[in-house]
């Protein structure tokens, strides 16, 4: 028996095995495809955040923001008449705290109060919304400006009759996604005005018009149609920003702490223009942490001593 | 292929219609249709399945893309595409399929078409809402919202699929 006879007889076992292996791969191999395929995404969706899917937006809309602007200003025109009606009534309702500044026969306090905002730690800004509904649980807003118009990632989004919104979660030259407070991610804090009993504000994602102001105090005693405004305590928006109205309260099952469900101000359903607020102090902070940051994260004496 | 620029056309207008229209409308919190869908419906009742697996997939990345989805898109449609030819193979037979042409009530029967369209779409909007809601919690809330949006996308789906086949005669 020579060498070939071996060889060949291998050949002959494999090229059989080979034949059935393929069969078999062809057999199923739309189903190895979409389990493969369908492993990617679901892993891809388990490690994703709502900062994933905000930077997604981002991402396409430079390719695509353009488009939304044009599609979207199409659509504006409907809806300039009533934009037009409240416009005017909020700037007779700035006429009228103009006037009480003029009546203000104190001049000192005057004085005074305008040295204070020579400075002010809020800035703010406007932007139209170009993409976006709330017709989701995740929801997330596309705004016409970015970078290139002062836009950072943290700034508070405002209705233009001054209630809260949400807030800017990521930002690229042009554009910026915020996340609205009708996403289940979001998280703030809500105070009832008046009182200093506070909570935090998330959505539970059933109703598109409330939202959930939990960890209320029991001995809040919170009233139908009493106002619920913004905290201190978050960077992301000015104090007493009116959230919304308090709709029905209930206790929870410990009967310790309230959830309070409260009827936003903002109709974000119908948004089109939205008012920026950036807090100065934040972003003075911020930029520090970024300096310190370029520098390697330390800062030692030697450095400095050489840049002298 | 053939009849690929029609398809290339009827991908283009579902995506955009998605991205441009139903994105931005806030109709409800329950009426969220997903035209995209449409797409994977009228895809040839022949079409070899990894084909409709890619198709599935091109569909649900570019969702995923334009709507800030992280996967939830691509998840439910490739779901829905890998189980496409088995409920045509249910509703209309395999071998019937075999002979392909667009899905439509004409080809399949009325009955046919509404069943094969009604599970598939049931089949990927359960999916993604249940994804989407990312909880188990307010199951009748979800359930109001698969049912409400899947009625919607038929809704579409039907409309779509009537402009698209009414071209066949001018065509051919």
């Amino acid at each position: 028996m020579g060498l070939r006879a071996v060889v060949s007889a291998i050949f002959e076992f494999d090229r059989g095995a080979v034949r059935k292996l393929i069969e078999f791969i062809r057999s199923v191999y739309v189903v190895v495809l979409f389990v493969v395929l369908e492993a990617v995404a679901v892993n891809f969706y388990a490690h994703s955040t709502a900062y994933t899917q905000a930077r997604l937006l981002t991402r396409s809309n430079r390719l695509l923001g353009d488009a939304h602007g044009l599609v979207g200003d199409i659509g504006r025109y409907f809806t300039l008449g009533r934009e037009n009606r409240r416009l005017i009534e909020r700037v007779a309702e700035l006429e009228e705290r103009l006037a009480a500044y003029a009546e203000a026969e104190n001049a000192e306090r005057l004085e005074s109060y305008i040295d204070s905002e020579q400075d002010p730690k809020y800035r703010m800004t406007t932007a139209t919304l170009v993409g976006g509904a709330v017709n989701r649980s995740q929801n997330l807003l596309t705004l016409n400006r970015g970078y290139r118009d002062g836009i950072s990632v943290g700034m508070g989004v405002l209705s233009p009759s001054g209630a809260m919104v949400g807030f800017v979660v990521d930002c690229s030259e042009r554009y910026a996604v915020a996340m609205p407070v009708l996403n289940t991610s979001f998280r703030s804090s809500g105070r009832l005005a008046g009182t200093d009993y506070f909570g935090s504000i998330s959505w539970d994602g059933r109703d598109a018009e409330t939202v959930q102001l939990s960890d209320i105090s029991k001995y809040a005693e919170p009233r139908e149609g009493q106002e619920v405004v913004t905290t201190g305590f978050s960077q992301y928006f000015p104090e007493d920003v009116l959230i919304g109205w308090v709709e029905r309260a209930e206790l929870n099952e410990t009967r310790t702490t309230y959830t309070v469900h409260v009827r936003l101000a903002a109709e974000i359903s119908r948004l089109r223009d939205v008012v920026l607020v950036g807090n100065r102090d934040r972003e003075v902070v911020g930029d520090l942490q970024e300096q310190v940051r370029q520098n390697g994260g330390a800062i030692s004496p030697d450095r400095s001593a050489t840049t002298n | 292929m053939y009849r690929t620029y029609p398809y290339a056309l009827l991908f283009a207008t579902t995506t955009l219609l998605q991205v441009f229209l139903f994105d931005n409308l806030s109709l409800s919190l329950y009426l969220d249709p997903l035209v995209y869908l449409a797409f994977i419906l009228l895809l040839p009742l022949d079409i070899p399945a990894a084909v409709l697996l890619g198709a599935g997939l091109a569909t649900g990345v570019a969702m995923d893309m334009t709507m800030g989805a992280a996967g939830i898109n691509t998840i439910s449609t490739l779901l829905a595409a890998f189980v496409r030819p088995a409920i045509v193979g249910f509703c209309y037979g395999s071998e019937n399929a075999r002979e392909g042409g667009t899905p439509s009530p004409e080809r399949m029967g009325r009955r046919a078409f509404v069943r094969y369209a009604a599970i598939v779409i049931l089949i990927h909007h359960s999916v993604f809402f249940t994804l989407e809601a990312l909880s188990l919690a307010h199951t009748l809330h979800n359930l109001a919202r698969i049912v409400a949006s899947s009625t919607a996308t038929f809704a579409a789906t039907w409309l779509l699929m009537r402009l698209f086949t009414a071209k066949l005669p001018l065509r051919i």
